[in-house]
């Protein structure tokens, strides 16, 4: 059986979303102390620490699509003082926006001033071709050295993904890898090839069919972590072809240890089915019933139905 | 002065269009002009190889991959300014050089002083200068000036009007790259102010007479160098009406929903944008299909954009525009309006430097 520890980010009477980085930093101090004290041991030794966020896009970080910086920069904070690690934060250039671009948004460069972090585009550096199995075959994979030659803590937000499935730790990790294969294949076989010693579950912010104020963070090995994460948005680890690869049975059913006894039910019951909104600027019955229209009377069909 | 302009008064042949950018705004303004009734749409240009293919899918017959060509080559008696505003002042210039009449996408300018220039030029060759403020033609805002107009709540000590978009980095899922230059202040001029908040004290000034900016302050809700949410409070001296505007681009929006809300607050009752919407949008596509299949056999107008009222609004202000250039008056949104929304929101810019310097500059609490 495998574990994750669960904590209570710090509330107050107020509610509502802090804007300021260094308030909600030191608000969740407590909490991610809390969950990184427990799986202390999993870094032991550890010289260098790649924290590895949810910073696919500026998306701003009170709707919970990405991962609050302030997550990253409480656990930086702690690495900083517990470890006394070289400590970098890692993303990855695409095809829609440089990481160095979403990074200063978010403000992830403050926070690696504040730590001495460097902040590393993944993109841009030397990278070594690993094969690891899953679903049955090798899987092929480019993986950025600093993944390899770092110690790993992946740190993804709870939130879906375009297509329903948890965006997870395993998920987090597999956009920063290259590979022709199938997107779950690829997320367990990078899991496998980074292997990273942790997870820290940003569900401060967490996004179900819209943002929920969960006031939490998770920690534990990937394929635990997701494993919750995914029953959390109601689907079971056999639904999911990523949890169900990574989490042996002989881990089931992950024990969660709740000691600020988080009401996870009524979390569940928030997320569960939830969907991030559909592609494209119109909703798709939207765009249907436009080109029906259009269709039907000779009407010019606006460019934002096109794509 | 305007007297080439002038000289095509009262003409009443087709006009030659191009459009000088086919991004989504463009699009519209392109697909909007190809629709209309004496008017060819002869050329489009755009830097960007895939707009001009769907430029090309639209109908237009030649594609220029830099406007100034296009210019030089086509016979036009207007062009459509759809690029991004660090090209407006220099696509005007190119337009007049050539005597073409130009509908330029809001905002007019990066700055005052940029537009004036551009005014200047304009006059100096005598073409006309029409700018893409919509919200006045959409219906909602139109039924509001209506009901104003007809006295329906009295006098109007208080209005209030929000608008709000995603911006340039849109919602999730992220699909495409998010074009870089409305987060660059030296290209756009400015943040959402430029962007949407032209639009409010455009339509604003329409509504109550001249306006005067009495206090602002902006904000960023990323660490973006442009501000992405705005606040303003206006006083109009001849309605006697006190205005709060705010503007952002930082709200998810997913058309045909869009966040645009006015409310005008008289002695008698209030008067809301919202009770002017037209139907739901299916109704109206239901509605606007059965019209268009009927103007086929000849016994209805058609339309344009039909189920979409903000779109049906760019439709008409460019038509406007261009009948402006047919009969030879002076364009219904003209440069001048199009300046005066930019020197209210540079007003709106330096009263909210004024507010953050003065927090920075709080007196130290002694004992």
């Amino acid at each position: 059986m495998s574990a994750v520890r669960l904590a209570a980010a710090d509330g107050d009477d107020r509610g509502g979303w802090r804007p300021d980085l260094e308030d909600r930093t030191a608000r969740l101090e407590s909490a991610v102390g809390a969950v990184l004290d427990a799986r202390r041991s999993r870094l032991a030794g550890a010289e260098r620490v790649a924290i590895a966020p949810d910073a696919h896009y500026p998306f701003h970080p009170s709707t919970g699509v990405v991962t609050d910086p302030a997550v990253v920069g409480a656990i930086a904070a702690w690495l900083d003082r517990e470890l006394d690690v070289d400590l970098a934060v890692v993303g990855r250039s695409d095809d829609r926006i440089a990481f160095d671009r979403t990074a200063s948004y978010l403000e992830y460069d403050r926070l690696a001033d504040r730590f001495d972090a460097a902040l590393i585009d993944l993109a841009d550096v030397p990278k070594r071709n690993e094969y690891r199995a899953a679903g049955g075959r090798s899987v092929a994979l480019t993986v950025p050295e600093p993944l390899l030659d770092s110690r790993v803590i992946a740190a993804p937000t709870l939130r879906p993904t375009a297509g329903g499935e948890v965006a997870g730790a395993a998920r987090t990790l597999a956009r920063l890898v290259r590979s022709t294969a199938a997107p779950a294949r690829v997320a367990v076989a990078a899991t496998r090839a980074i292997d990273p010693d942790l997870a820290v579950l940003d569900g401060t912010v967490a996004y179900g069919d819209g943002p929920v104020a969960a006031n939490a963070a998770l920690s534990g090995s990937v394929p635990a972590v997701d494993a919750v994460a995914a029953s959390l948005f109601g689907r079971a680890v056999d639904d999911d072809a990523v949890c169900s690869a990574l989490l042996p049975e002989s881990a089931r059913p992950v024990d969660v240890e709740n000691p600020d006894g988080i009401d996870l039910d009524a979390l569940e019951e928030r997320l569960s089915g939830g969907r991030l909104p559909p592609a494209g600027d119109t909703h798709p019955v939207v765009s249907n019933a436009y080109r029906l229209y259009a269709a039907a009377s000779g009407d010019a069909v606006p460019p934002q139905l096109e794509r | 002065m305007l007297s080439q302009f002038r000289s095509r008064a009262g003409d009443s042949r087709t006009l030659s269009v191009g459009v000088l950018g086919v991004g989504n705004i463009g699009t519209v303004h392109l697909k909007s002009a190809l629709a209309m009734p004496d008017v060819t749409v002869v050329a489009a240009a755009d830097a960007v190889p895939a707009n001009r293919d769907r430029a090309e899918r639209a109908g237009v017959e030649r594609t220029y991959d830099d406007y100034a060509t296009l210019l030089a080559n086509e016979e036009l008696d207007a062009a459509v300014v759809a690029l991004p505003p660090f090209l407006h002042a220099e696509a005007v210039e190119r337009a007049a050089e050539h005597g073409v009449d130009v509908f330029v996408e809001k905002p007019l300018a990066r700055s005052t002083e940029e537009a004036d220039r551009m005014l200047e030029t304009a006059a100096r060759a005598g073409i006309a200068v029409g700018v893409d403020h919509t919200l006045r033609y959409q219906p909602d805002v139109v039924g509001v000036k209506s009901a104003y107009e007809d006295g329906d709540v009295g006098h109007v000590p208080y209005a209030s009007i929000t608008r709000l978009n995603d911006g340039p980095l849109g919602r999730p899922p992220a699909e495409t790259a998010p074009p870089s230059w409305p987060l660059d202040p030296d290209a756009a001029g400015g943040g959402t102010l430029l962007e949407l908040g032209v639009h409010c004290f455009d339509v604003l000034e329409w509504l109550f007479g001249e306006l005067e900016v009495r206090a602002a302050a902006t904000g960023r809700t990323l660490d973006i160098d442009v501000e992405d949410a705005a606040t303003v409070l206006l006083r109009a001296p001849e309605a006697g009406t006190t205005i709060t505007l705010h503007c952002g681009s930082y709200q998810w929006e997913e058309l045909p929903e869009v966040n645009t809300r006015l409310r005008l607050e008289g002695i008698a009752g209030t008067i809301t944008n919202r009770d002017h919407l037209p139907e739901n949008f299916y109704a109206g596509a239901a509605r606007a299909a059965l019209e268009n299949v009927a103007s086929r056999v000849g016994v209805a107008d058609r339309t344009v954009f039909g189920p979409t009222f903000y779109l049906q609004a760019h439709y008409d202000a460019l038509a406007d525009f261009l009948e402006a250039v047919r009969t030879g008056e002076e364009p219904p949104v003209s440069g001048r309006d199009g300046q005066r929304s930019l020197a209210l929101a540079e007003r709106a810019y330096d009263l909210a430097a004024e507010t953050a310097t003065d927090e920075v500059e709080l007196p130290e609490v002694r004992p």
